[in-house]
This record gives structure tokens, C-alpha cells and sequence, in this order.
């Protein structure tokens, strides 16, 4: 009995959460005409994939996000190793302050920051470049934190083991603890590419042209709602940009839910 | 140590500036141009070409338009970036963000600026110029403006048995009309008479039929307002009746974005939007339509709306001459005619509506001058200080209303509570 209420509950939330992506492929797939009626001889057509690419440059802006969210990610990978691997394995004075300043970061909302931010971007003259869109979420707070977490819960013995065959700190690190702390990185890499691939405030207020620009921004030139909306071309813009995610998503689903719940992120 | 080292690089970054003025006798005044309006879209064209057409006529200035979506994405990212040190020249914000801008220290009145005159700063309309000038200065330069009109679909007027060429003119006829077009199968309404927007800005509306009721909603400073004014909630009660009483308007809170679609698909006979969305109607409806003024309370009446052109203080001297000259580039009739007729936007200037492009247009499209006629009748546009706050406290209390969850007096009462409260540090 409380078996079927499962099953049943789990298909009903399945069927809220997939809803949104089905309306929107309804939408996309059919003249506007039929956006908020549901019909199923209507007509199939290509034409609002093309109107949307049509309406803005997005195979540059596919490119820009592209080498943002690549950046971003390659970056932190190094960074957050290295640290995390400082704080869960180095003894040295202050570490505990230390880790303590990277926690508080962790509650401080990035819009916070968004003046500060630009003025330290304008300071090393980086405004309107990828780099600066990338640069403030390189040293992440959470990525250290996830990865220290998981760096302490490998045994010490494998730690003096490694040491024992003639291993340097590096290669420790690199062979016993990175391997081990695989579900984590694709669990952290999966967050931090999405958040990237969404974020929106930040690239728009750094950034001026095309050329720099990520799909984010170029998504709102649909959201102009002073002329009324199109729900038929949105939503083909949306399947669109968010189509490498979902497909990213849907091939390695099993790897990912096994890795989150590894990786204890929730 | 991250300090001096910020420090160092801030001074090396720098350098290249402090060397300018040498070399800026000879290199293009250039100009930073933040636009509302994202990239891509028929707009930017526009824009685009009217800069370059503007740098052809004036070789030393060059105009960079930089794209930055909802006029709300604009004013975030200028004056973020001018409180980073890096404002732009020029922008085109919500003509209601004067007082904002004031307060910010941001913007230069046009009135100081080398190459403006009076002639020139008295040439627009004067409703237009209502959310332009305070202290006897004007801030801004009307460009991308609006108002509201009313839309009405002739085939549903002719099939309710209604004059298909006449709107409603007046209130009751409103009602009237709307009861005889509001159709039902079953329990089901197929079709509603009337639809008024509500999401997002429901202000802006509701300040149509608050001057459509004879009632100012805020004094000409911008630091009070009068929200719990009878005439107000008087106002409120008819939209609310329109729904709740009558059953002739969507019930809850109608979405601004879709209302024009609804509309071509024939869910509603009538609806309320913007001169700003002329062009996209006339593509799109599937049948004759007509445009007119908004029917008439106590008076006729609409709030004007949309953007208007500001000069930050980051200009230089040079500058501030390039920014008077393009704004008045942007403003000659020709040039406001053909923004007009390419957008649906109302053609800021009583000349710009002699040109014979526009009379050839509005012969073609009489509806295109609807908009215009009523701006003898048009006021300015709620605008106070601490605008984002005080239009919001009448937002939420209106939505409550709509959705039947506060009577219209209580909830203007609450509405004019939390504004004065805001309002307080400048009374």
C-alpha cells in the first residue's frame, strides 16, 4: 500500500517537473497561434527555432558561455583542490581562521558585491572581457569547503601509505586523494556549470558588447514585454540555450544521482 | 598587502588615462549610450544606424550603444557601473526615474548643457515634458514615450450587434459595451468585454482611471502622494466592479505580457496596453481593429509613459556638447517622425508630426494619431522619490484589492500608510 503512494507520489512529481519543459516544447513546436491551445492535429513547424536564432546573434553567444562556464569551471577545479587539500591536510597557524574567512564568503550573496566587484574589474581594466564575467566566482568558497569535507574522509592510513612508497605531497594528492574525491567534482562541476550557464545580473552589468556577452543576456531580447510576448518563440529560445544543459543532463542522469548522493549535496 | 597591490594595479590601469588629455585634442569624442532594449531585436537597428548616421554628419563624435534589456536590467547595470567609477555619458531610462537620478547625483540638467536652448527644450509636448522637468530644470529628454489607448476588436462589436467604428467613450458606455460582449457557454466565459492589465506595474493603469476620475496621484515634487483620496478608491471600485460585480473583465490579475495575445486570439473584445504596442497589433491581430482614447470618467485622462534621454555628470566638457548634439539630432521632426512610425512610439514633438512622412503615414493608419490626441489629456506618470518603493506599496495593495482580498478604501488607506512612511525624510 504505502509502496503504490510511493510510486504514485514519485509520478506526480515527475509530472510537475517535466510539465514546464513539455509546455514549452508544445510551444516551440507550433504556430503561435496554438501556444495556449492544445489541439493535436496542429500544424508542426521549424519556423520559431529559426526566428529565434534569427532575432539575436547566439552562436556567438553559445560561444561566450562556452569559454565562460569552461574557464569558470577549469579554474576552480585547480583552485578549490588546491586549497581544500591545504585545509583538510596542512597544519599551519591560522588555518582555522583562515578556513573560518572562506565560510563567511559562503553566506555573502554575490549581488551583493556587484559595485565592488566592478570596480575591482575596472581597476585591472578587465570590463566588457569573459574574464571578468568568470574572475569573481574563481576562488569559490563552496568549492573549497566541499572539497576539504571530502579530502578529510580519506583515510589517513592511504595518506601514509602513498608516503611510505616514495610519494611527494603533489602525488599524493594527485593519485590518492583527487580519484577518490571523483563524485564530488562531477557533483561540483554539474553546479557550478549550471549556475553559470544561468547566471544573468552580473554578465549584464560587466559586459557591453556582443562579443562578450552569454546566452543569459542574449535571452532577453525576447523578454521585452513592452511589445507583448511571443510564448511560441520564447519557449524555442529557452529549449534552445538550455539544450547542451539538458542533453548534458539527461545522457549522464545515473552518474550524477549517484554522485550527489556521494557528495552528500542536497 | 591585497590592498597595495590593488592599488599598484589600479595606478597601472590608470595610466593611460592620465596620459589622455594629451592625445584627446585629436581622437574622436566618443559616447557611451546605454540603451533599454536588448541585442538583436528591430530596435537596435534603429539605433544602431541612427548613431552611425550621426557620426557621418560629425566626424569627431562617435555614439556606442550599448544594449542593456528592461529599462529596470538598465538603470541596474548604469548606475552600477557609475558607482564602480565607470558611468556612461548618456542613457535612456524611465522618464519616472528623475527623482532617483537626482538623488544618486547622477544625471546633469539639459538646461547647463553647451548647444541647448530653450527653444529646443520647449519643443516637445507638454505632457511629455510634466515627468521631465522638476525645479525648474529639465532632466530629461523625451524620446521613447507612450501612452495608453484602448484596442477593440470590430468583428466581436459587429457580432454583439455594436457600432464596429465607435469605442466606448465614457464610463458607463465601458460597462455597457462590455456587458454585450462578454460571452458565456456553459459556466465558461469564451469571451471578455474589457481586459485590463495588472501584472507587474498595475500603477500604471490604475493611474488611467485614477485621472480618468479627476484625482492627481502624487504633487509635481515628488514627495507626496494621495493615494487614500475618495476619487482614488472611487476609481479603484469601478476596475474592481468590472470583474467582481459585473463578470465582464478577467477575475485576479491579469498579465501584461500576454494581454495582446489574448487579444488576438479573441479572449477579450476590448483591452487596455500601449501606443508602444501599435506596430506589434497591426502586424498580428487576425481581424479589423480599432485604437482610440481611453473613455472618459469625470474627465478624459492616461498617464504618459516610456523613457526618456539623460546626461550623467561622468562628461567631460566635450562630451556634454557631443551628448546636446545628438539628443537634438534624435529630436529633429524627421528623425522623431520616422522613430514613430518604426515603432509605435508617440512622436515626441507637435513638428515632428507636420513632416509629410508622418502625415503620409497617419492618412494610411489614422489610429497612429489617436495616441497624440489624447495627450492634452495626459499627465505625468506616478513619479516620487524613492520611486521603486512608493509606486510599489500602491502595486501590492491594488493586486490585493483585484484578487478580493481587501476592500478598495482599506486597501488604499494601507497604500498611502506605507508611502507617507517613505516618504517622510523629504517632507
Amino acid at each position: 500500500m504505502s509502496r503504490t503512494l510511493e510510486t504514485l507520489a514519485a509520478w506526480l512529481l515527475g509530472l510537475l517537473w517535466i510539465a514546464p519543459l513539455a509546455y514549452a516544447l508544445w510551444a516551440a513546436v507550433h504556430p503561435s497561434m496554438y501556444a495556449t491551445r492544445f489541439d493535436l492535429l496542429a500544424p508542426l513547424t521549424f519556423d520559431n527555432f529559426t526566428a529565434a536564432w534569427a532575432a539575436a546573434p547566439f552562436g556567438r553567444y553559445f560561444l561566450n558561455t562556452f569559454l565562460l562556464v569552461t574557464s569558470v569551471l577549469a579554474a576552480q577545479l585547480v583552485l578549490c583542490t588546491l586549497a581544500g587539500f591545504a585545509f583538510a591536510r596542512a597544519k599551519f597557524p591560522g588555518s582555522g581562521l583562515l578556513f573560518g574567512l572562506v565560510l563567511l564568503q559562503l553566506m555573502i550573496l554575490p549581488d551583493v558585491l556587484l559595485v565592488e566587484n566592478y570596480r575591482t574589474m575596472r581597476a585591472l581594466g578587465l570590463v566588457d572581457t569573459i574574464l571578468a564575467i568568470g574572475l569573481p566566482y574563481m576562488a569559490s568558497a563552496f568549492g573549497i569547503f566541499l572539497l576539504r569535507q571530502t579530502f578529510k574522509q580519506v583515510p589517513k592510513e592511504l595518506d601514509d601509505a602513498a608516503r611510505v612508497e616514495g610519494c611527494g605531497t603533489f602525488r599524493i594528492l594527485m593519485r590518492v586523494y583527487v580519484p577518490l574525491a571523483r563524485p564530488t567534482y562531477l557533483a561540483y562541476g554539474l553546479t557550478s556549470v549550471s549556475f553559470h550557464w544561468n547566471n544573468f545580473l552580473w554578465p549584464l552589468v560587466i559586459t557591453n558588447t556582443v562579443e562578450t556577452r552569454p546566452l543569459t543576456v542574449g535571452l532577453s531580447v525576447f523578454a521585452s514585454t513592452d511589445q507583448g510576448i511571443d510564448w511560441s518563440i520564447i519557449s524555442a529560445a529557452t529549449l534552445m540555450t538550455s539544450a547542451p544543459l539538458l542533453l548534458g543532463f539527461l545522457l549522464f542522469q545515473r552518474q550524477f544521482v549517484q554522485s550527489f548522493m556521494r557528495a552528500g549535496i542536497r | 598587502m591585497s590592498l597595495t597591490r590593488r592599488t599598484a594595479l589600479a595606478t597601472l590601469a590608470s595610466a593611460p588615462f592620465l596620459a589622455a588629455p594629451a592625445v584627446q585634442a585629436q581622437a574622436p569624442v566618443e559616447i557611451t549610450f546605454n540603451y533599454p532594449v536588448a541585442v538583436g531585436g528591430p530596435i537596435t537597428k534603429l539605433i544602431d544606424g541612427y548613431a552611425e548616421a550621426f557620426s557621418r554628419e560629425n566626424p569627431g563624435i562617435r555614439i556606442k550603444p550599448v544594449y542593456a534589456g528592461s529599462y529596470q536590467d538598465t538603470l541596474t547595470k548604469t548606475l552600477t557601473s557609475m558607482r564602480g567609477g565607470d558611468a556612461p555619458q548618456m542613457a535612456c531610462l524611465l522618464a519616472v526615474d528623475i527623482f532617483t537620478l537626482i538623488d544618486e547625483e547622477a544625471i546633469v540638467a539639459w538646461d547647463d548643457l553647451p548647444g541647448s536652448d530653450a527653444p529646443w527644450l520647449d519643443s516637445f509636448y507638454p505632457s511629455f515634458l510634466e515627468n521631465s522637468r522638476t525645479a525648474g530644470k529639465t532632466w530629461g529628454i523625451p524620446f521613447q514615450r507612450s501612452t495608453i489607448v484602448q484596442f477593440w476588436n470590430k468583428e466581436a462589436f459587429s457580432a454583439a450587434g455594436l457600432d464596429a467604428d465607435k469605442a466606448p467613450q465614457d464610463w458607463a458606455e465601458q460597462l455597457a459595451f462590455a456587458q454585450k460582449l462578454t460571452k458565456r457557454e456553459g459556466g465558461q466565459v469564451t469571451q471578455w468585454g474589457l481586459q485590463i492589465p495588472s501584472s507587474g506595474f498595475p500603477y500604471w493603469l490604475f493611474q488611467a482611471l485614477t485621472t480618468q476620475n479627476d484625482v492627481r496621484l502624487m504633487n509635481a515634487e515628488g514627495t507626496r502622494v494621495a493615494y487614500s483620496d475618495p476619487k482614488v478608491a472611487e476609481a479603484l471600485q469601478y476596475w474592481m466592479d468590472l470583474s467582481q460585480k459585473h463578470m465582464v473583465h478577467p477575475p485576479g490579475i491579469v498579465e501584461w505580457g500576454t494581454t495582446p495575445r489574448d487579444f488576438f486570439e479573441r479572449k477579450t473584445a476590448i483591452m487596455w496596453t500601449t501606443t508602444g504596442n501599435l506596430t506589434n497589433v497591426r502586424r498580428n491581430a487576425p481581424f479589423p481593429f480599432g485604437v482610440a482614447k481611453l473613455p472618459a470618467g469625470r474627465r478624459r485622462g492616461s498617464p504618459t509613459g516610456g523613457g526618456n534621454l539623460y546626461v550623467f555628470k561622468s562628461a567631460s566638457p566635450a562630451q556634454r556638447e557631443a551628448a546636446a548634439k545628438f539628443a537634438r539630432f534624435l529630436t529633429t521632426p524627421d528623425r522623431a517622425a520616422n522613430w514613430g512610425i518604426e515603432t509605435g512610439y508617440v512622436a515626441v514633438t507637435p513638428a515632428a508630426w507636420e513632416t509629410s512622412a508622418m502625415r503620409a503615414y497617419v492618412a494610411d493608419f489614422p489610429a497612429a494619431a489617436e495616441a497624440r490626441d489624447q495627450l492634452p489629456d495626459a499627465v505625468a506618470e506616478l513619479s516620487t522619490h524613492e520611486n521603486q518603493r512608493v509606486t510599489k506599496a500602491l502595486n501590492d495593495q491594488l493586486q490585493a484589492a483585484l484578487t478580493g482580498r481587501k476592500a478598495a478604501v482599506p486597501a488604499m488607506a494601507d497604500a498611502q500608510a506605507e508611502a507617507t512612511r517613505i516618504l517622510r525624510p523629504y517632507n
